[in-house]
């Protein structure tokens, strides 16, 4: 399987499926990116807008996987890519639409108005912080140190040029040989790293129910985490796949190729199916627990920091790392500095591997 | 403990912070000894300044509510059951307290209310039980 036709045939219906479906896990008091009160979640124009937006964005993406299968055979490994991107453009433009119409009601209709805007925060997040659920961190550690152990064991019997994955031939040296293993350790290493950020940063709290919403948000917080270390873990596994076949541990085959893909796949489907159902399950229960009677404190209303409705700027918040407003997960805050450094630090480590993968001449 | 404040409230945050705090030690939901965040930490879980945070932790300091030690963190200092207040306290307390109740005499409420309501608001608070020998001596003597 190509890498054309992992995006073609598995990202594109993928990702419109996720896009479709993100509004059932979002919390019922952020729709669409714009904040709202909890006594306002059923508003007429929330609905509606939920209904046409779960539309508009399946049509994308059934538009989107028939322009796929329509064009294959056509154009060149690029093309599945541009797909992709306008099914992107497409979705943020619902989204966009969506947004605008929430936000032009509420401003219309004050939705915020008598209402006590408030920050909360649970001093036991600090205190009793949520243990980092390392014991999840050992089979991608374990994988790392696997493949790092062939490699040395089979480095001495290697010939002078190694195959690599596109059927390139490259001349054998210990970056060549190790490429993958490194691989794994930067893929580890950063999604590790923002875990860790992610459990130093603020939980989500709900104003109107502070001890409620930071059970939920450690709750879904653990699943999430769980799963991400998983979902590492399995595309160690993929990489250990592709180290075998540059090690010739195994013959490379068109079956070799699609089955190393079937780990880090399955790694994807587990964090996507837990952040759902645990996004689902915070939603049904902040719902569930809401109070009767109009609620008098509310969040505070910050659409303004949200570019958007996407993007996190605040220079006046020392957070480095937030709650997404849009699904489940979370997003940088670009008002502070120190993001911007997460930020470089990732491209560059991600230059340093393209660096090393050049002069390997993989 | 949980904090919320109000940021376009009439009162000042670091004020709300440090109210909130007092209002803790004394319903016993922070007991001496017990942590807090450090004030960067409540900065971020607020998204407010740091140095906001750190105007109230150190008003509680200068109160002798709050320790702040390098390793051992901010630390409430004392509670209800940790002995009377320091010499001098009482009377600017007086003070404060004749003024707020002086504030609700002048709008118009009546005696009782207002007695009704400051033994409302003592209730919620959390005093050392008094020991069994020091309750039943009056009584022997």
């Amino acid at each position: 399987m190509t890498p054309a036709i992992l995006t073609g045939y598995v990202v594109v219906p993928l990702f419109g499926a996720l896009m479709c479906t993100a509004p059932a896990v979002t919390r019922p008091t952020l729709q669409f990116g714009v904040r709202v009160p909890a006594a306002r979640a059923g508003e007429p124009v929330i609905a509606r807008q939920r209904r046409a937006y779960r539309w508009r964005t399946a049509a994308v993406a059934a538009c989107a996987t028939a322009a796929v299968i329509a064009l294959r055979g056509h154009g060149s490994w690029w093309l599945p890519r541009i797909i992709l991107l306008l099914e992107v453009t497409a979705d943020v433009g619902c989204f966009r639409l969506a947004h605008k119409k929430i936000t032009a009601v509420k401003a219309a209709e004050s939705w915020f108005a008598g209402l006590r805007q408030t920050m909360a925060a649970d001093t036991s997040w600090r205190t009793r912080p949520q243990p980092f659920p390392v014991r999840w961190l050992i089979p991608a550690v374990t994988v790392i140190a696997a493949t790092a152990i062939t490699g040395a064991a089979r480095y001495p019997y290697l010939p002078s040029h190694l195959t690599a994955l596109g059927g390139r031939s490259v001349p054998r040296s210990p970056v060549s040989a190790f490429a993958l293993v490194i691989g794994q350790l930067y893929v580890t290493g950063v999604g590790t790293g923002l875990l860790v950020l992610v459990y130093r940063s603020r939980p989500d709290i709900d104003a109107a129910d502070p001890a409620g919403s930071l059970r939920r948000y450690r709750t879904l917080l653990a699943t999430y985490a769980r799963a991400a270390l998983t979902l590492l873990a399995l595309v160690d596994v993929t990489l250990l796949l592709a180290a075998l076949q540059l090690w010739r541990v195994c013959q490379p085959s068109g079956a070799h190729t699609a089955l190393m893909l079937v780990p880090a796949g399955a790694g994807v489907l587990i964090l996507i199916t837990a952040a759902i159902r645990a996004g689902r399950q915070r939603a049904q229960l902040a719902d569930r627990q809401q109070r009767p009677g109009p609620p008098t404190v509310s969040d505070r209303d910050d659409d303004r920091f949200w570019k958007a409705g996407l993007l996190y700027v605040n220079r006046d918040d020392p957070a480095i790392v937030v709650a997404t407003r849009f699904s489940v997960g979370w997003t940088l805050n670009l008002g502070t500095p120190a993001a911007w450094l997460v930020i470089a630090a990732i491209i560059a480590a991600a230059a340093g591997l393209a660096l090393l993968r050049i002069t390997a001449g993989l | 403990m949980q904090l919320s404040i109000q940021p376009d409230g009439p009162v000042p945050i670091y004020q709300q912070i440090r109210d909130q705090v007092v209002e803790a030690i004394a319903t016993a939901d922070l007991p001496a000894g017990a942590g807090l965040p450090s004030t960067r930490q409540l900065a971020v879980d607020l998204g407010i300044n740091f140095h906001t945070v750190n105007k109230s932790y150190d008003l509680l300091r200068q109160e002798g509510l709050l320790r702040i030690g390098r390793k051992s963190g901010a630390v409430a200092a004392r509670d209800a059951a940790s002995g009377p207040p320091r010499p001098g306290w009482e009377q600017d307390w007086a003070g404060r307290l004749r003024t707020l109740l002086a504030e609700a005499a002048a709008q118009g409420l009546p005696a009782d209310d207002i007695i009704s309501r400051c033994e409302a608001v003592v209730a919620q608070f959390a005093f050392p039980a008094v020991p069994a020998a020091a309750s039943t001596a009056g009584t022997r003597l």
